[in-house]
């Protein structure tokens, strides 16, 4: 086997044709990076599975509680239809809640989107998965706000005791929830009338959640609120909900994804035009290591070997690139708005996981052996007394 | 040059043969190269090139042997043959009681890391590597551990007269210097022949002379045959003998002594060529 020190010090012998080259894969690694990155903040803004007996109740055509709106009349004729699971002192299990995605400050001085869900004295019933863990629910009209276990800390001040600054106000933190990893966990709750002041919202709910008694309700309860013809909305059962959320992430992976092959595809062409080059201008020096006794495997593994250091070589510019243009996004622009339409008021943030760059580093080493393969192959192919012969 | 016969020379190959097989060169015949009716002809387009016909040679053990003719006689196409690099169209090539037919190519190559030291008209140094990765290169298909690589190699340019120049690339080495470092390449494996295409082709009069004297060492102080396709007539000072070929074929008796002697007329008288016995 040729020395690892003979492919490196080849791919540093030609600095600029090997930068080039490095800086296409890197480009790459950097829209794979980034990508993955969103996907990967929307994801966790989509994470629930949903109670069997909820309903989300929204204005017909939006598939996204942020993008909906409900008016007043149409709350009261939800919260009054027959079928619906009650509390202990028998008040009905409907929740009307306000969503909105306002800038937080995180602790590192970047910027962040963060859901605000305004909610009333029902939204620890109807979502039964969420505990407060620490301090206490806020009281409504108090100015007071619960955080979510993943949101506590991050942002400054989101400790129980010290006050949120966002949107117009302050808000005093009085307790911590969580939900059992589901993305209320990564949100922070209000009084949802004092959140609709604050946010000038002409209606005071983008949505409503609701419990239904039981299996056979939930579909009666369904069905009635769809048919009503005075308001335009609809009602969706939890988990279906969250499946569409989900399912529109996945849809979005294999975009990414399918971007990534292509763009995967270009890199590696442009990685096998440098090593054709290569194996093109040492081809007597192939003959000459193949006269000493280098079998055709340790040619055509020398010659892989380079084209894979090349890649590498670009991962590591594309991963600092990424790194530096999620920094400078997260703390100048505060994150990049998402126009897929199930998206339309999600906001969200690039944060570089491991595991994104792991998928980028996944799809450099195969850029690098697949386009070094062609090249490897020729060389090793290569008869030595026909390539000496072209010394 | 470094005085040769001084020099300790302990590049012996780790044991274990693997190609077992008759002893080499049994002493009552005493040859180590055996090439018996080989021709060889290469397809171009249409017609054929008959590069060698029925050319038969033996050459014995611990000598310094040239093949020199016209460009075009089919020199570099017998030395190809002899060290295993190409294979012959019709005949057989013996080298150390090896039939290089009976190898495939994967064994070839490992035969000839083993057997053969080549030494290129153009140096054929990898330009990446300093002097002593260049020369350790062949170990590298040995067992050796990279200390032990780094010290034939080391040795090896000692006998060359190289051992300050260890950390020099080729590109900044004279040609003089980098065919040297081409021959400790050779010599590093501690092979039983040595094959050189036009060693001193590329080189001005004094490294020549300095590369034949060189080589010429290496057969009296270390028992290697050496096998040297050449044009130079200076060449005829240096070795015990010459095989001319001309057109693909060996020239023999009156032909062959015509040949001598045109080309100690082209040295200017002074070459003599097989003046040792
Ligand atoms: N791979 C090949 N394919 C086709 N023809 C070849 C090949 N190698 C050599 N020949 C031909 O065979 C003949 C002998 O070539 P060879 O290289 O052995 O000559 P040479 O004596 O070494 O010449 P020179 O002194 O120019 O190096 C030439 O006519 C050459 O063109
Ligand atoms: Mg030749």
């Amino acid at each position: 086997m040729l020395p690892l020190s003979y492919s490196v010090r080849n791919v540093v012998a030609r600095p600029t044709r090997s930068l080039m080259t490095a800086l296409v894969v890197a480009l790459v690694v950097v829209a794979c990076t980034l990508l993955l990155g969103l996907i990967s903040s929307l994801k966790h803004t989509l994470v629930s599975t949903g109670h069997p007996l909820n309903l989300v109740v929204m204005r017909k055509g939006s598939d996204n509680d942020g993008s909906s709106q409900i008016t007043l009349e149409a709350f009261q004729s939800i919260r009054f239809q027959d079928g619906i699971a009650r509390d202990a002192e028998e008040r009905p299990l409907v929740s009307p809640e306000l969503v909105v995605q306002p800038f937080f400050r995180t602790r590192d001085g970047g910027r962040e989107n963060v859901l605000v869900r305004g909610v009333e004295a029902a939204a620890l019933g109807v979502h039964d998965d969420v505990r407060i863990v620490e301090g206490r629910m806020l009281r409504p009209s108090a100015g007071e706000a619960v955080v979510g276990r993943g949101a506590l800390g991050r942002y400054a001040d989101a400790t129980v005791g010290s006050e949120l600054e966002f949107g117009r106000g302050r808000w005093k933190v009085v307790g911590v929830m969580e939900s059992g990893g589901s993305s209320f966990e990564s949100e922070v709750w209000v009084d949802a009338r004092e959140l609709a002041n604050d946010a000038r919202r002409p209606f005071p709910y983008s949505g409503v959640r609701l419990r239904a008694a039981s299996a056979a309700d939930l579909e009666r309860l369904e069905r009635r609120i769809d048919a009503d013809p005075r308001f335009a909305i609809e009602a969706v059962p939890e988990p279906e909900y969250y499946r569409k959320q989900a399912s529109s992430a996945n849809t979005l992976y294999v975009i990414v994804i399918g971007i990534a092959v292509l763009a995967g595809l270009g890199a590696g062409f442009g990685a096998a035009n440098t090593m054709y080059a290569a194996v093109q201008s040492r081809t007597a020096e192939i003959g000459t290591l193949r006269a000493l006794g280098f079998s055709r495997g340790a040619i055509l593994a020398a010659f892989e070997v380079e084209a894979v250091a090349l890649s590498l070589l670009g991962f590591a510019l594309g991963a600092a690139l990424s790194w530096l243009l999620s920094v400078a996004l997260s703390r100048w622009l505060g994150g990049i708005a998402f126009g897929a339409s199930t998206f339309t008021t999600n906001v969200v943030t690039l944060r570089l996981s491991l595991a994104d760059l792991g998928g980028a580093l996944l799809l450099a080493l195969a850029v690098g052996l697949g386009g070094g393969l062609g090249p490897a192959w020729r060389a090793a192919r290569l008869r030595p007394i026909e390539a000496l012969r072209r010394a | 040059m470094a005085p040769l016969r001084g020099v300790r020379y302990p590049l012996r190959m780790p044991p274990a043969d693997p190609f077992p097989g008759p002893p080499p060169s049994a002493p009552e015949e005493a040859t180590l190269i055996d090439i018996r009716h080989v021709s060889r002809r290469y397809r171009r387009g249409v017609d054929e090139v008959h590069a060698l016909e029925d050319v038969s040679l033996r050459i014995s053990p611990g000598r310094f042997v040239a093949f020199m003719g016209p460009s075009g006689s089919g020199k570099s196409t017998l030395m190809n043959l002899v060290s295993g690099l190409d294979r012959p169209s019709e005949g057989e090539v013996v080298v150390a009681g090896q039939s290089l037919g009976d190898l495939d190519e994967d064994e070839l190559a490992a035969w000839r890391a083993r057997h053969v030291g080549l030494i290129f008209q153009f140096f054929n140094l990898i330009p990446v590597l300093d002097a002593r990765d260049n020369v350790a290169l062949p170990l590298l298909l040995t067992e050796l551990g990279k200390a032990e690589r780094h010290r034939r190699a080391e040795t090896a340019l000692r006998v060359v007269g190289l051992d300050h120049r260890l950390d020099h690339r080729p590109n900044t080495l004279s040609g003089g210097e980098q065919q040297r470092v081409a021959i400790a390449r050779a010599i590093v494996t501690d092979p039983d022949l040595i094959v050189a295409d036009e060693p001193t082709g590329d080189l001005d009069a004094k490294n020549a002379e300095a590369t034949l004297g060189l080589l010429r060492e290496l057969t009296d102080a270390f028992g290697k045959t050496i096998v040297m396709v050449t044009h130079d007539p200076r060449a005829l000072r240096f070795v015990d003998e010459v095989f001319h070929l001309d057109k693909g074929l060996l020239l023999e008796g009156s032909d062959a002594e015509r040949a001598s002697e045109a080309i100690r007329l082209a040295a200017g008288g002074h070459a003599s060529a097989g003046a040792r016995p």
